[in-house]
Order: C-alpha cells, then sequence, then structure tokens
C-alpha cells in the first residue's frame, strides 16, 4: 500500500481518520456518546427594535456603541428564566426610546462568543448603560418596563434644567435628596466645573442605581438668588428638615467622585423607597431593626408626572419630621407663599397650616411612670402619664428647644411622687387627672394621669377600649381634678365617625411628633405593583381593589399594626395613624393576620379555626373543644391527620369540637399562642379559662388522646351553679341531660348501623374469601388425590420390585449354597489329590523296588483307574457353576436398572 | 393529546414578546409595572409536557430497560434489570392525573418484572427506586381506581412485588455491624469478593422502606435490619457527633473522613428526620438533632455548608455539592424555615450562574470544579423549593421553577427525551436519561406549581377504608417522600399495625367514655351534697396519671420539649419573601 515512501505518512493520517470514523460509528452505541450545546438562535424577534447579537459578539457591540449617545446593553443567557422574563420589558422600553437610545441584546453565554469570553457574570440579565464614554452604569433596579424606561431616561438626561421659579419649586418640594448646581453660560461655551457637575450626575446613578438623589442645574442668576447661590460652580444640597448645604469645594477636591459621595452621605432620608431585589438581602432586616417603621404600600409608576398620593405623603413625612419651629420655613414654602397665587391653590391649606405650625409654641413634655407597688396611688391605677406645661410666651430662656429636658422630668417625677395625696380613689376604668405646679418654675406646671393597664385575657374583649388620643383635651388648665371616661369620647382610629370630625382639630398634632414621640417611625415607601406581597403578609386582603396599605411594623416588640383598608390613605387617616402610634397607650391594636380564604373541611368533621372564628368556635362554644395548632409545612403535624380525623369519628359531636388552626396563617393574642407546633389544648365546657395542654412527652396516639380528654372534660359544672338553682332549673336540666342522652343514643345507634354495614361489607369480603379458598381446598383435595394415586402406583411399583428383589435375593442364595458346595468338592479334591501324590510317590518308591513285591503293583493299577473315573466329572460341574454365575450378574444388573427407573 | 399540547404551548411562550407593544397612555404603562409574577398554570402545563416528551420516548424507545439513551434513542440497562424507569415514574404518572396509564403500567409490571436475575444490583438504589417505587404505587393504587383486594393497604400484589424486591436485599445486612454492603447479588446474595466498603448514606437510607414494609406485611425483619444499621452508624460517630462519607461495614472504621451533608451522606439525614415523621419516632429525631448542632457548629459557614474533617472539624473542601441541596427542604420539614430559606437563596445564585447545579461548585472561586461540572438534572433544589414554597409561598421560589422549566427545555431537550448535561460550563449533552427525572425532577416541579395536587392535601380530605381488621382512615395528607420522591401514606403504617393493637383499647375507653358520662349524671347529683371533695379529686387524678397514661418514651426528663415539634414561626417570617432574609434578636 505504501510504495512511495513520501505519500506514508499522508495516508497514515488518513487511516487514522477512517479508522477514527469507523470507531465513532462502532462506539454510537458505547457509553461516551455526547452532543455539544445547540447553536444559538434568535433571541429577540427580527421585527423588534433590539439589536441581537445572539453569538455573543462584543465587539460588534463595542463597534455599534459609537454610533450613538446612549446605550442599553442587555447581556443575557438564552437559558434563563429571568431574562426571558425581561425581554418583553426591554423590548417594551425599545419600542418607546428607540430613536434616541440604541438597544443591543449580547447573548453572554455562547461560549465561542467574545461576550463569554470576556465577561464573567453570576447572573442574567444584566443590563448596562453607556452615555457616551462614560459607562458602564448599571441598572439593579426592578426588571419592569416602567423602572427600565426611567432609569434611562434619567441616564439621557441626568441633569435637570432648572429654568423658571416653578420649575424649582417642583425640583425643591420633591421628597427625594436633590442637588443643584448653578453655572453661567454667558462667560464661556461651558463653564467650569459644569462637565464634573454632569458627571457627578452620572456617577451617582452607577450607585444609586434608584435613583434617588436627583441632580438639576440653574443656568438663571435670579433663579440662583432663591436658594442663595451667587457664585457660578456652587453645588448645592438641598433638605428639607435640616439647613441645606453647599459643596464645600474648599475642603475637598471638586470631582464627580466627591461630589457624589457627599451627596449620598449628606442625604436626608425622609421617605426611603424600598425596592428589595428579589436576591438574599438584609434590606429590611436593617430598616427595621432601626426602629418602627411605617410601610406604605403605594401603585407607582416612576413615569407619571405626578403622583398626588406621593405628594400627600410627602407632606405627612415633612410635618413628622419638622421639629425646628424656630427656623424659617422651608424654601419651597417661602417662596411658594410669596409666589404667584395659583401656587396657593394647588396646597390648598398651606397657609393656614403654616399659622398654625407658628402659633404653637408649647409643647408638653410627657413621660411615662409604672408606679412601684409601695405608692400610694399603685393600689387604683398603676400607670401615670407625667408631662411638664410651660406657660405660653414667657420662657425663661429662648434658646431651648422644646424637647424634654430630663431635668425638668426628674423634677416632675419628684413633685409627683410629693403631690401623691391629691390623688382620690376611683373606678379602674377611668383615667384621672391631675395638675400642679411646679417647685422651681413659677410658668411651669405639671400634669399627671393615671390609670390602670390590665394586660390579660379581657383584652381580647372589646368592651375594654382604654384609649385615648389627646391628653390635652383632657384635662383644664386650673389644677382641677378631671374625670374622665376614656371610652366615651376618645376617638378611635377604627372609628370613622369619630375621627372625621376631629379631623382639623388634630391635624395639626402631627407636626414635629417624632422628635417628641419616643416611638419614632422611620417612614418607607414600596411599589405595590412590585411588592404586594409583603402586604399581603402584613394582612392585607388578597382582592383589594386598590392597592393601597400601610403598616406600621415595630420588629423589636414582635407587632405590627395596619391601617384600616375601609380607609383611604390619605393625608388625615395617616396623620391619625401616626399619632395613634405614638401616644402613649396606643389605641392601635396589634393586627392579627387571618386566613379570610374559607376551606370547609369537606367531610366536616374537624373544624378549620381562624382568627376571626377562634373566639365564636373555640371560647363561647357549649362544648368541650380540642384544638390542635398546626402549621402546613410541619412534617410532624402533618402526619397526625389521621389521628385527629379518627379521633373526632369518634367523639359525639354535640358535646365535642375538635378544631384545628393553622398558626402559620392565622395570628391569635399572645396568650393563645404557642411556641411550639403541634400542640394540643384542650377547652372544657364552662372553663374556657382553664384550658389544658396535651403533655409533650405523650405519643399522640389516639387512646391517648381519649384518656386525655376523659380525665379533663366531664368534671361537672361547679356545685354553687347547681346550688343556685331552682328546683324548675334543674329539671331543665335534667330534660337537655336526657335529651343529649338520646341523642347520643341515637348517635350510637347509627355507628352501630354503620358499623354493622361495615361488618357485612368485611363479611363479603370474608365470604369472597372463603369461597376462593373453598374452590382453593376443593383443588388442594382434587390435588391430594392425584397425589394420593400417584403414591399408590408408586407403591405397587415398590412391591414389584421388592418381590423381583426377594427373588433375586433367594437365587443368589442359591447361589451362594452351590458355590460353598463346590468350594468343599474342591476342597476335597484338594485332599484326594494330595492324597494321590502321596500315593504316586510312595509308588515310584515301589516302584523302584520292582523286583521286592508284586503284588503291590496290582492294588496300584486298581487305584489308578479309579482316580481317572472321578476327575472329568469335578471339571464338567465346574463349568456348569461359571455358567450361572453369568446369568446371576446379568440378573442383579436387570433388578438395578429396575430401581433406577 | 397531551403531546401535542407542548408545541401550543411553545407557540404562546415565542408568541408573548413579539406582542405588538402598545399603551403610551398611563394606564397602559402602569399594567406594564406590574410584578411579573410566574404563572403558576401555565407552567405546570409545560412541566406535563416536559413529562410525556421523556415517557413516551421512552416507551417507544427504551423500554423495557433501565434507563433512556436520548441522545441515540435507545434503552440501557443501568442499576440492574428491571425497567426502573417505568417503575419510578408510575407514581408521577398518578400525581400528573393519569389514571389509565397508572393502572396499565401496574398490570405491566406484575407480568413483567422479576427479581431472580443473576445481576449485581446496588443495595441503595434499588431500596429507594424500586421498593419506594413500588410501595408507593401500591398505596395509590386504590387512589388510581384500580381493583384492589380485600385485606389492602396491607396485602396486594404490588406490595408482595416490593417485598420480594426487599428480601433480595436482606442478605447485604449479615454482616458483623448490621452495617449493609453496598452491592447484592440478587440472585446469590453478596458476592466473596465483595468490598466492605459502603457509603454512610448507602447504609442510613432503608428505614422509610423497610418500615413500611414491616408495618404493612407485618414481617419486623426489614425494620429491625434498617434500624440496626442506623444504630451502628450512631454508635460510630465521631467525638465532635459528625458521620463520614465511607465506613468499613465489617471492621466499622471509616475509610472517608470527609463529612458534610451532600454525597455520600445526603440522605441518611434525610431518613433520620422523614423516619422519625413517619413512625413519630422520637429516638430518630434525637439522633438527627445532636446531628444538627454539629453540622451548625463545624460545617456552617456564611448559610453554605462545607466539607469538614469528621474528627477534627477543620474545613477540607470549600465546595457545594448540587446533591446538598435537598437540605432546605429537609429544615423547613422540621420548621428551620428561615435557615432554609437563607441557604435556599445561596443555591439559587449558583443556579442563575449556570442554568443548573453542577455537580461540585467551588464557593471561594465562584466556579465549578474540574471534572464535576455536570448536572444529571437532578432535583434537589426544585425540591427544596417545593417544600418552601408550601411553607412560605414565597414568589422567589416560583420563579426557581420557572428557571429550571426554562433551563431544562432548552439546554437538554432533545429529540428522544431530555438528556443529561455534561458540562454546565459550555452545556454540552450526554447520553443518559436518569430514572430520577421523572420520578423526582418532574413531579417535584409539577407540584411546586399545582398547589391543589392531592400531594398537597392539609388533611381537609380523606377516604375511610374498611379492612377485616376495622375502618382506616387514610390518604389524610402528610405523605412521606422517600429520597426518590415516591410518597408514602403514614396513615396506611398506621392502619396495618396500630389499628390492630388500639383498637379494643379504645372499643374500651369509647365504653368507659359513655358511662363515664352515666357517672357524671351520679356525681353530679353527689357534688351538690359535698361540694369539698371536687377540689381533691385532680391531686388524686394527677398523681395517678402515669399510670393512667400509659407511654413507651423512655425520657425521664418531664420539661424537655419534645423533639418531634417544630418551633412556631417568629414575628419577622412575615416580612421574610421574595429574597429578604432577617437576623437573629440576639
Amino acid at each position: 500500500m505504501a510504495r512511495r515512501p513520501e505519500l506514508l505518512c499522508g495516508a497514515a493520517v488518513v487511516l487514522g481518520c477512517a479508522l477514527l470514523v469507523v470507531l465513532k460509528v462502532s462506539c454510537s452505541r458505547a457509553k461516551d456518546v455526547t452532543m455539544p450545546a445547540k447553536i444559538p438562535v434568535n433571541f429577540f424577534s427580527s421585527r423588534s427594535p433590539v439589536i441581537d447579537l445572539f453569538r455573543g459578539q462584543l465587539d460588534y457591540a463595542d463597534h455599534l456603541r459609537q454610533d450613538s449617545e446612549v446605550v442599553l446593553y442587555f447581556f443575557y443567557a438564552p437559558w434563563c428564566g429571568q431574562s426571558i422574563a425581561a425581554r418583553e420589558e426591554i423590548e417594551h422600553v425599545a419600542s418607546r426610546l428607540s430613536d434616541q437610545v440604541l438597544f443591543v441584546a449580547v447573548n453572554c453565554w455562547w461560549n465561542q462568543g467574545k461576550c463569554r469570553k470576556q465577561k464573567h457574570f453570576f447572573y442574567f440579565p444584566v443590563i448596562h448603560l453607556y452615555h457616551r464614554s462614560f459607562g458602564p452604569i448599571e441598572y439593579k433596579g426592578p426588571m419592569s418596563a416602567v423602572y427600565i424606561e426611567k432609569f434611562v431616561r434619567r441616564v439621557m438626561t441626568p441633569l435637570l434644567y432648572i429654568s423658571s421659579r416653578s420649575k424649582l419649586l417642583d425640583f425643591l418640594s420633591n421628597y427625594e435628596p436633590g442637588v443643584l448646581g448653578y453655572f453661567e453660560f454667558n462667560a464661556s461655551p461651558q463653564p467650569p466645573g459644569y462637565l464634573t457637575f454632569f458627571t457627578s450626575a452620572l456617577h451617582s446613578l452607577k450607585k444609586d442605581y434608584l435613583g434617588t438623589i436627583r441632580f438639576g442645574v440653574i443656568t438663571d442668576k435670579q433663579i440662583a438668588k432663591e436658594v442663595s447661590l451667587m457664585r457660578s460652580g456652587t453645588v448645592y444640597l438641598h433638605r428639607h428638615v435640616n439647613n441645606s448645604l453647599i459643596y464645600p469645594s474648599e475642603v475637598m477636591n471638586y470631582t464627580a467622585e466627591n461630589i457624589c459621595k457627599w451627596a449620598l452621605e449628606n442625604q436626608e432620608m425622609l421617605i426611603r423607597w424600598l425596592r428589595p431585589h428579589g436576591g438574599k438581602s438584609l434590606l429590611l432586616n436593617n430598616e427595621l431593626k432601626k426602629g418602627p417603621a411605617l410601610l406604605l404600600f403605594i401603585p407607582f409608576n416612576p413615569l407619571a408626572e405626578s403622583n398626588p398620593l406621593l405628594d400627600e405623603i410627602t407632606k405627612v413625612a415633612l410635618e413628622y419630621k419638622n421639629c425646628n419651629k424656630s427656623q424659617a420655613p422651608e424654601p419651597a414654602q417661602h417662596l411658594r407663599e410669596s409666589d404667584s397665587p395659583d401656587f396657593g391653590s394647588v396646597v390648598p391649606d398651606a397657609r393656614t397650616k403654616l399659622t398654625e405650625t407658628f402659633s404653637i409654641t408649647e409643647y408638653p413634655c410627657c413621660n411615662t411612670v409604672v408606679l412601684p407597688q409601695w405608692h400610694s396611688i399603685s393600689r387604683t391605677h398603676n400607670v401615670c402619664e407625667l408631662c411638664v406645661n410651660q406657660t405660653v410666651g414667657v420662657k425663661p430662656s429662648q434658646v431651648t428647644v422644646p424637647q424634654c429636658n430630663f431635668l425638668e422630668i426628674e423634677a416632675a417625677l419628684n413633685s409627683f411622687y410629693l403631690q401623691e395625696r391629691t390623688f382620690f380613689q376611683v373606678a379602674s376604668n377611668t383615667i384621672e387627672c391631675s395638675n400642679f405646679l411646679s417647685f422651681y418654675s413659677p410658668f411651669s406646671y405639671y400634669t399627671a394621669c393615671c390609670r390602670t393597664v390590665n394586660r390579660g385575657l379581657l383584652s381580647l374583649d372589646n368592651s375594654k377600649k382604654t384609649i385615648f388620643q389627646n391628653l390635652e383635651v383632657a384635662f383644664s388648665s386650673h389644677g382641677k381634678k378631671v374625670k374622665k371616661d376614656a371610652q366615651s369620647s376618645i376617638p378611635h382610629i377604627e372609628d370613622r365617625n369619630y375621627f372625621v370630625p376631629d379631623l382639623h382639630v388634630n391635624g395639626t398634632n402631627i407636626t414635629g411628633l417624632s422628635c417628641r414621640t419616643n416611638k419614632t417611625l422611620n417612614l418607607y415607601l414600596l411599589d405595590s405593583n412590585l411588592f404586594w406581597k409583603y402586604a399581603e403578609r402584613l394582612g392585607a386582603s388578597r382582592a383589594a381593589r386598590v392597592k393601597e396599605f400601610a403598616a406600621i411594623v415595630d420588629l423589636k416588640e414582635e407587632t405590627h399594626y395596619i391601617l384600616d383598608q375601609n380607609q383611604a390613605v390619605v393625608r388625615s387617616t395617616l396623620e391619625n395613624f401616626i399619632q395613634n402610634f405614638s401616644i402613649i397607650y396606643s389605641p392601635l391594636k396589634r393586627h392579627l393576620v387571618g386566613d379570610s380564604s374559607v376551606h370547609f373541611h369537606v367531610q366536616h368533621v374537624i373544624t378549620e379555626v381562624t382568627t376571626n372564628t377562634f373566639h365564636e368556635v373555640v371560647l363561647l362554644s357549649e362544648k368541650d373543644v380540642l384544638l390542635l395548632y398546626y402549621a402546613q409545612w410541619c412534617g410532624f403535624c402533618a402526619s397526625l391527620n389521621h389521628i385527629f380525623i379518627q379521633l373526632a369519628r369518634f367523639l359525639p359531636p354535640d358535646n365535642f369540637t375538635v378544631a384545628r388552626i393553622d398558626v402559620s396563617q392565622n395570628d391569635l393574642p399572645w396568650e393563645f399562642m404557642t411556641d411550639r407546633l403541634p400542640t394540643i389544648l384542650l377547652f372544657p365546657q364552662n372553663r374556657k379559662d382553664q384550658s389544658v395542654k396535651f403533655p409533650e412527652d405523650f405519643s399522640v396516639t389516639v387512646p391517648n388522646l381519649l384518656k386525655f380528654i376523659l380525665r379533663y372534660s366531664s368534671l361537672p359544672s361547679s356545685a354553687s351553679d347547681l346550688e343556685s338553682c331552682t328546683k324548675e332549673c334543674l329539671q331543665k336540666e335534667e330534660i337537655a341531660l336526657q335529651q343529649r342522652r338520646t341523642s347520643h343514643l341515637e348517635r350510637e345507634i347509627e355507628k352501630l348501623r354503620s358499623e354493622v354495614s361495615a361488618i357485612h361489607q368485611t363479611h363479603e369480603q370474608l365470604e369472597a374469601q372463603l369461597s376462593e379458598s373453598r374452590a382453593e381446598e376443593r383443588r388442594l383435595q382434587q390435588q391430594k388425590h392425584t397425589l394420593e394415586r400417584q403414591r399408590k402406583t408408586l407403591q405397587l411399583h415398590s412391591e414389584h420390585l421388592q418381590t423381583i428383589c426377594e427373588q433375586k435375593n433367594k437365587e443368589l442364595e442359591e447361589m451362594a449354597e452351590k458355590l460353598q458346595e463346590l468350594a468343599d468338592a474342591s476342597e476335597n479334591l484338594l485332599k484326594e489329590n494330595a492324597l494321590l501324590r502321596v500315593l504316586v510317590a510312595s509308588m515310584e518308591r515301589k516302584l523302584e523296588n520292582k523286583d521286592e513285591n508284586k503284588k503291590y503293583v496290582l492294588s496300584e493299577e486298581m487305584l489308578s483307574n479309579d482316580n481317572t473315573g472321578t476327575i472329568p466329572t469335578a471339571t464338567d460341574r465346574l463349568h456348569d457353576e461359571r455358567v450361572d454365575i453369568n446369568i446371576d450378574t446379568r440378573v442383579t444388573e436387570q433388578s438395578k436398572e429396575n430401581r433406577t427407573e | 393529546m397531551l403531546r401535542s399540547l407542548y408545541p401550543l404551548l411553545c407557540l404562546y411562550v415565542l408568541h408573548v414578546p413579539g406582542r405588538p407593544p402598545q399603551g403610551a397612555n398611563r394606564g397602559e404603562v402602569v399594567a406594564g409595572a406590574a410584578a411579573h409574577e410566574v404563572d403558576a398554570a401555565l407552567y405546570r402545563e409545560r412541566v406535563r409536557a416536559m413529562f410525556y416528551h421523556a415517557y413516551d420516548n421512552y416507551l417507544a424507545h427504551a423500554f423495557p430497560y433501565d434507563e433512556l439513551r436520548p441522545l441515540t434513542c435507545d434503552g440501557q440497562d443501568t442499576w440492574g434489570s428491571f425497567s426502573l424507569t417505568l417503575i419510578d415514574a408510575l407514581d408521577t404518572l398518578l400525581i400528573l392525573g393519569n389514571v389509565s396509564e397508572f393502572q396499565r403500567v401496574v398490570d405491566v409490571l406484575q407480568e413483567g418484572v422479576d427479581f431472580d436475575i443473576d445481576v449485581n444490583a446496588s443495595v441503595f438504589e434499588t431500596n429507594i427506586r424500586v421498593v419506594g417505587g413500588l410501595l408507593s404505587a401500591h398505596l395509590l393504587s386504590k387512589k388510581a381506581g384500580t381493583e384492589v383486594e380485600p385485606g389492602w393497604p396491607c396485602s396486594g400484589p404490588l406490595l408482595r412485588m416490593a417485598e420480594e424486591a426487599a428480601r433480595k436485599l436482606l442478605p447485604a445486612f449479615q454482616t458483623p455491624t448490621g452495617m449493609p454492603f453496598g452491592t447484592v447479588n440478587l440472585l446469590h446474595g453478596v458476592n466473596p469478593g465483595e468490598t466492605p466498603v459502603t457509603c454512610t448514606a448507602g447504609i442510613g437510607t432503608f428505614i422509610v422502606e423497610f418500615a413500611t414494609l414491616s408495618h404493612l406485611t407485618g414481617d419486623p425483619v426489614f425494620e429491625d435490619a434498617a434500624r440496626k444499621a442506623l444504630k451502628a452508624l450512631w454508635k460510630n460517630r465521631s467525638d465532635i457527633g459528625l458521620v463520614g462519607n465511607h465506613i468499613d461495614v465489617v471492621t466499622a472504621k471509616w475509610v472517608a473522613q470527609d463529612a458534610g451533608i451532600g454525597a455520600g451522606v445526603d440522605s441518611y439525614f434525610e431518613y433520620l428526620v422523614k423516619g422519625a415523621i413517619l413512625l413519630q419516632d422520637e429516638e430518630l429525631m434525637s439522633m438527627f438533632l445532636e446531628y444538627n448542632k454539629a453540622i451548625k457548629n463545624y460545617t456552617k459557614f456564611d448559610d453554605w455548608y462545607l466539607w469538614v474533617q469528621m474528627y477534627k472539624g477543620t474545613v477540607t473542601m470549600p465546595i457545594f455539592q448540587s446533591l446538598e441541596a435537598y437540605w432546605p427542604g429537609l429544615q423547613s420539614l422540621i420548621g428551620d424555615i428561615d435557615n432554609a430559606m437563607r441557604t435556599f437563596l445561596n443555591y439559587y445564585t449558583v443556579w442563575k450562574q449556570f442554568g443548573g447545579l453542577p455537580e461540585f461548585y467551588n464557593i471561594p472561586q465562584g466556579y465549578t470544579v474540574e471534572k464535576r461540572e455536570g448536572y444529571p438534572l437532578r432535583p434537589e433544589l426544585i425540591e427544596s423549593a417545593m417544600y418552601l414554597y408550601r411553607a412560605t409561598q414565597d414568589p422567589t421560589l416560583l420563579e426557581l421553577g420557572r428557571d429550571a422549566v426554562e433551563s431544562i427545555e432548552r439546554i437538554s431537550k432533545v429529540e428522544c427525551g431530555f438528556a443529561t448535561i455534561k458540562d454546565l460550563r459550555d452545556h454540552r449533552l450526554d447520553n443518559r436519561m436518569e430514572s430520577f427525572f421523572l420520578a423526582e425532577t418532574v413531579k417535584y416541579l409539577y407540584l411546586l406549581f399545582d398547589a391543589d395536587n392531592f400531594m398537597h392535601n392539609d388533611g381537609s380530605t380523606f377516604n375511610i377504608v374498611l379492612t377485616p381488621y376495622g375502618e382506616c382512615v387514610l390518604d389524610a395528607g402528610g405523605y412521606i417522600f422517600n429520597t426518590e420522591a415516591h410518597p408514602i401514606d403514614p396513615a396506611a403504617l398506621h392502619c396495618c399495625k396500630k389499628q390492630k393493637e388500639e383498637r379494643w383499647e379504645i372499643e374500651d375507653l369509647m365504653r368507659e367514655f359513655y358511662s363515664l358520662k352515666r357517672n357524671k349524671k351520679l356525681t353530679l347529683k353527689r357534688t351538690t351534697d359535698k361540694s369539698e371533695g371536687e377540689s381533691q379529686k385532680p391531686s388524686v387524678d394527677t398523681s395517678s396519671e402515669d399510670g393512667r397514661i400509659k407511654t413507651n418514651l423512655k425520657n425521664n426528663t418531664k420539661r424537655k420539649i419534645s423533639p418531634l415539634s417544630c418551633p412556631n414561626q417568629p414575628f419577622n417570617s412575615k416580612l421574610e419573601v421574595m429574597g429578604q432574609v432577617f437576623l437573629d434578636n440576639t
């Protein structure tokens, strides 16, 4: 084959290839068949405005970037669910912005593409934005078209051009922090520092991907004056509550990074948006650990020009956080007032609000005192609210902040203890207030309001609404004692009738509340389009038409309160909500999240209890109630289902309720909660307060549960009840008992009937089994018969064989005898032979002595004749015997064969 | 017909992005801003289509072999020779609601499968796949409408098959320690030269199936063998409370001393918990709780679980294995949901990086480990998602389900089924479709998207079955999935064993119950005369309490928390959804 040496090499290669092909073909049924990944295809449709580089051509993508001012890169993996979900959103944005922004999608997974080789992403999709050469700015917000569009627009125009006073007002009145730069454009085409400012705005988007800090630029001198910016190139950070700041360019270098950092550090968080990104995060943990938080869920559209609800919330927040009253009012409001009157109409109550704000110069400074046991008042009341009031106008010092002074409270406490005699004993359900003068200052007096707080079983009862809202209303200024029933006059947040007329009275009380109360709230906003799940988990109804919801979450106290969902989330309700939370003895009640979806137990054996029905089913019911606390996810609970169903089927339903509550879906008041699941409690009839817990260290079985019930349930009702009973009532009871007995008997009959039917069924089953087994038996018997028959034939056979065997044995014995005879004969012959030999020898000797005696010769002849006659007969017999033995062996062989057969 | 559904769905999915963008007006935009909740019903149907694509191809090309080879469109025997994929997929058929096919397969199996074959089979795999599969099919057969023989669930043809298969495995347990060999010949028992080294999971993964068998058939030999093996492992744990990876079953010496929760150990821990739930067994649970403590102490770092030396507790491998992803699901069963969620979110990031979980993932490097880049379509992460979704209803978990469906369909779907991913870095495919894909992956995916499936029954429906021993409450939920996702109804175990024992006791108690009613009326009359007698009564009762309520528990401490319980969820669990986690309040 390889005659020409120069071709040898090539031939070897060809051969190798051929071999490989053959191998591959032959291996196609072997184990290591693999298939490379599928060739990528279009991810976006060809009609889409998005350029789809599905082979990961990153170099081409970079090339494309030069054509457009703003470019959005969408790095995706074709298998990624999130990319697929985001695709639609990106297309939506692209269709709206395609004339201004270039949208490029790059498959960054395809392992032969450039993108995969150069970039190393841990998740998909990744969105990068470039503003000319600046970038990449990664978008990390929600994968929702409106949010993406908003962000792209921010990258397109990072700076807002503020050309008029009204625009400035809009900019400043926004709840989110704003940074303003003032640059004069008349001097040069681009004033110094402008570019840096522009870059810092872009830079901020890198870190602050939610875009909370807005950047604006003022070009007009007159407008700049409004915010007291004089020099071109100054940067101003606007703050609502605290003083606004000017960028300290002499301390820090004027760079984009620094400006951005400065703004981030000094920004004021009036209200924060919470936008969990979906991955593992401690966002809520970190925010809620700071203290109680008001979470406001509102549907939000980032693209909308205005959001009236958000404006209202901003106002509430401003009021709430606005502590420093002596300070000049907000620049924004200031401007608004001096501006054209149409601004006043936008905020109709701005003026009145301001005047109210100024009129209030005194702030009660209050402290809660829990009375120690030795105190005389503690017999009747155990908690007092102590307030320091200062007389209007004549303050000893103008400088003091109207916050609580520790010394003042201390002094008040002292005098309060001294003044204890001024209190009288009163019924515990009232609040008692008393005013007394301070020892040290003639301008202030103290107020003390005492009441009893009793946290017990009864707190579930609605009748005990010990709530009050407004202490100032409760006492008169003349040092008189004022007794007041809390329930009658204090509006409750859930009570709309009260709440509406009080609106104007209470409207101002929220001002600066955040500094006065020791339960300061942090305010947060959540977009209910994206995060309604949290609202649901806090108790918002799933079917809510308007997705607005407000809740106060107190992580430390492990409680939360919600704003009644029947109320609209508007300014007044929010203010009331905050106020009710802030005051001591808050009228807000811990919200218990309950499962509202009614799911019946299909076979109606076990009663499903929820938060709403707990009271009715468990506490008010006239039956013994066995309540199982469970959660669907708890493996130990779910495997008890069948035991409870069985138990419930045993117990009479007219005296017993077997119930269960899913505590992961249904909150209960603390006193009814358990910390482990499953827990089984028995609420005995007539003694619902004395619930008994099934001991944890006993296994949950039907007999154990029955014993438990037997032990604790059926104790008779207390004797005192019966003593107070007249004969009539005794009779009645007896009748009732009898009725119960009859119904019970009826039930038992029914049960017996069902049992009978069950027995019938089992009987049928058994009968079927029996007939089956009978058939089996018959079959077996038949088999037995056949077996017996077989056995008989076998027996016959063996008998037959035995007879043959015996015959053979006999023959053998005969043969043995014959042999014996033969042996004897031969022995005789031998003997004779020996004798003959002796004779022969003696004859020979005699022959030698012939001459001696002739008589001897005669006798010898006679003897030899005898010998020749006997010898042949002996040999004949021998021959005969040999033949016989041959036959014998043949017979025995035959018999052996028979046996083996 | 169902198969034809798939292209339709596909068309629909493809059609969505092509929808003409509309809505310059505000209302439309707001609608666009709404969160993208995963459409569970849509994905459920896609999972169904996935199942039939794989199942039909198995029947067409691979039956009666064990597994389908999707690239070459043929079959091969892998773990024995008993049509493994068919046995494994049997209960998935029923969960998908295909009753007729279930019945057909039951008939096929009864005729076709023979365990008297000269095959060396893995004891572990045969147990979880074959015995487990047959047991669950047996217990579900009534639900599937097949004619069951009287005495069901305590007898039946599938149960007898399971028993036969399990008996073939019993010779492996004949070792000095009671820990089984890894391999057994189904015809001849343990081969003479068999290696005595078995992985920990291969020793401790029997209690669910074997206890079920023992309870149903009444023969305690299975449960005893499984318990003996478990106890031997427990006895041989290290001083710091960890178990290694492989052990010599003859000498009880640890051969591989890496301790972790993943490959080689995984289902041992799983079965301690599931066995405890199934049998209401405190001993198993306290074993697990002890291990759990040691695992938390030594192997847990930042919600990852690493591999450590079992005696010293030093980290040996900082890797995450795809088999470890069952752990969050297990934690959710015992109520440790916040930890479970945190770990789950860690694992989910790995999925997002590759579109699957590599067998080994190096945590510090954030990449796959050499030669362990494959993803054989394992179910563990999806399993955890299903359990956690039951507990939290967190939409993030549905997102994982969505990602899993998209990934598997786009990466591993081939003409003849779904192929194992050989290398997650470039998504090369291997010529194999393991039987757990149909038994577990598809089942858990389907259950994740099908909230109303009877498998999620919370006890609101049940069936009454009349057996010759009395009536039994069955199908009341609380199904325990074995490690191959074959559900076992705990009520059935109770029905066949405890029911008989308890029956007469209950009868007596009920009689007492009724007579006490009458007594009550008597005492009622008496207590009107003397009210003091009543106050004494409770004290008398407490003294006789131990006598009255008999218990088989051994613990002496009275105020101890029962290990068979879950903690109630803390307040902040209300907000622990969509990726949010909370640190402990300490």
